[in-house]
């Protein structure tokens, strides 16, 4: 085989796509250990709750195309660089040219040390997972949310919505503490409560009772929760265990370029299991969707160029709509940098912005998201905003116009706009 | 590909385009009085922004690389292979609004009534874009992306043509404008 990728996710799937796209005489296999390819991450908590059935998740069908294979439901054992090949759990071994490494990560489950766990406990991550937890649903109407994350919060308001009586924990004493400060974060936590959700913040899940090996309540922080149901959304860790004895791993990180390269020129990386390293030093990952489907193009593109082509973008926004509360999320708060906020928690909108110096480094907005792009277009962009800052906080659907240079704003004759000329 | 292009000296900032846009693409009635009636009132998918001085019409760019088309989660942004325009498949939409967050241009825009995102898509099902059909100023013009771009290589030639017919000796200096 001439491309090789593994992992069928968002990553691995786009650049397989993009692969046959850029270099249509290289045949590609992509190796998927799920048994699924092409389906929609963000709509498992929708799925879960019942309200999206399974075919809507998939919005890629496999079409005839003799150069593009995918073989589903195997897993690599180790990787040999010498001999350029991969050795897969079923004794076989493949070749490969060049090698795209979008493996995705594994859930963190801070349970399972027990040996005997109880029926009931589940990651949130996969479709297969996502399969069990339906059917389990069906049954059991008390569920614990663990982690109050993007993943925890939204699996926790669909289940609600659906019906079900949720408890979410999360051991910050604000949720979405990775994404949002405190004061912005009330109003998510504000919005969860209303829809009837119990709130244990900056509690820990200390133990779990079962009974008949079904799960029957857990503790959190020296309480009892009664809950049939344990759905575990704390984040995942990197699933690049098979590549242990490679020599691409350093301190138990896959470290890339910008242009994704791996420590071995042939082999390139994206997605979750990355850790993008700068020339600066510094390191990025970007663990989002969007990021996701970039990587895996730029990859595909890089795999035969002689000067592979860098990543523009390393910020990791992201954007969710909770049930009537839009989120947009555009940096985390870092310690350095100021904040400046747009405060209207009666109405349910709070708006965020972190400067570092006179540029934005991140933000939040909630509730009232309009703006969101420009925002995030000053910020990659890295330009300096003058003026008054405060005028792109307050909501406004029409502050497009802000941004160009003055210059441009008195000039009388035909034009037509290019995003080009927005970037000079 | 065809854009449309705005004449900014001609653009007065009536806001008759959005209305149009509005009441043609958006509604059921297709009458401004029937659409004013209708719940959830009907959306424009281009903005006339600015301010009192200064206003312009602002409807999707269509970007030759977009990037809402690799934000988007559930691949209900696609480019149309035929008319290269950028387009919303609105029943795969699942108002996540990740598209709006990527749009240098803030010109997707949510819809959370009818619970998708909401852009110009040129109307390329119709012979003219409403927009450009209802502007009373003329402001708004259809054209080919490709025929703008060969504007720059006509100037050069003009300019050069006028520096040979001159002949003159010595070093000569163009004016170097603004």
């Amino acid at each position: 085989m001439e491309c090789v990728i593994i992992g069928g996710g968002a990553a691995g799937l786009q650049a397989a796509l993009h692969c046959r796209r850029c270099w249509p005489e290289k045949s590609v296999l992509l190796i998927e250990a799920e048994g699924d390819v092409g389906y929609c991450n963000p709509l498992l908590p929708q799925f879960m709750a019942g309200q999206v059935e399974e075919e809507k998740l998939f919005f890629w069908q496999p079409a005839e195309d003799p150069l593009l294979q995918i073989r589903k439901g195997i897993k690599i054992r180790s990787l040999d660089r010498p001999t350029q090949s991969l050795n897969l759990d079923n004794q076989e071994k493949i070749r490969y040219e060049r090698l795209i490494l979008a493996p995705g990560g594994q859930p963190i489950l801070p349970l399972l040390r027990r040996e005997d766990l109880p029926e009931g406990i589940f990651p949130v991550r996969t479709l297969a997972t996502a399969r069990k937890i339906r059917d389990w649903l069906l049954k059991h109407k008390e569920i614990v949310v663990l982690g109050g994350g993007l993943v925890g919060v939204k699996t926790a308001a669909y289940l609600q919505l659906a019906g079900f009586a949720v408890s979410l924990v999360e051991k910050e004493d604000h949720l979405l503490p990775q994404a949002l400060t405190k004061p912005s974060a009330r109003l998510v936590e504000r919005h969860l409560q209303r829809l009837g959700i119990r709130l244990f913040l900056g509690c820990l899940l200390e133990d779990i009772q079962e009974e008949k090996g079904i799960l029957k309540s857990a503790k959190v922080s020296g309480q009892w929760i009664p809950g049939e149901t344990l759905l575990i959304a704390v984040g995942s860790t990197p699933n690049i265990d098979f590549l242990e004895n490679s020599g691409l791993l350093q301190d138990k990180e896959l470290l890339v370029s910008p242009a994704l390269q791996t420590a071995d020129a042939n082999i390139f990386a994206a997605g979750d299991a990355v850790t993008i390293s700068t020339s600066g030093g510094e390191k990025h990952k970007p663990w989002t969707w969007p990021q996701a489907v970039t990587q895996g193009k730029l990859a595909a593109e890089n795999l035969f160029r002689s000067v592979p082509l860098p990543l523009n973008v390393l910020t990791r926004p992201n954007s969710m709509n909770l049930q009537g509360l839009s989120i947009v999320i555009l940096g985390a708060p870092t310690p350095d940098a100021a904040i400046i906020s747009h405060d209207r928690t009666a109405e349910g909108i709070y708006r965020e912005l972190f400067l570092r110096g006179r540029k934005i480094v991140g933000g939040a907005l909630v509730g009232d998201i309009s703006g969101a792009g420009l925002l995030h277009f000053l910020m990659i962009n890295g330009s300096e905003v003058d003026g008054d800052v405060a005028r792109f906080l307050k909501p406004q659907s029409r502050v497009f116009y802000q941004l160009l240079p003055s210059s441009k704003r008195q000039r009388r004759r035909a034009r037509i706009l290019f995003p080009k000329e927005m970037l000079s | 590909m065809k854009v449309i292009g705005v004449h900014l000296d001609r653009c007065t900032g009536c806001k008759t385009c959005e209305l149009y846009c509005a009441v043609e693409r958006g509604s059921n009635g297709k009458t401004l009085l029937k659409a004013a009636q209708e719940t959830p009132l009907p959306q424009p998918r281009l903005r006339v922004e600015g301010n009192n001085e200064f206003t312009f019409p602002l409807q999707c760019r269509h970007c030759l690389q977009a990037p809402c088309l690799n934000a988007c989660l559930n691949a209900a942004l696609v480019r149309d292979p035929e008319t290269n325009l950028v387009l919303v498949r609105e029943e795969r939409c699942i108002a996540c609004w990740t598209c709006t967050l990527f749009c240098p241009f803030g010109v997707i825009f949510p819809w959370p009534e009818r619970k998708f995102a909401l852009k110009c898509d040129r109307c390329a099902f119709m012979e003219n874009p409403v927009c450009l059909e209802v502007c009373p100023c003329q402001a708004l013009e259809l054209v080919e992306l490709e025929d703008f771009e060969k504007i720059p290589g006509q100037r050069r030639a003009e300019v050069g043509k006028t520096l040979a017919g001159k002949k003159e000796k010595g070093l000569l200096l163009l004016d170097l404008g603004e």
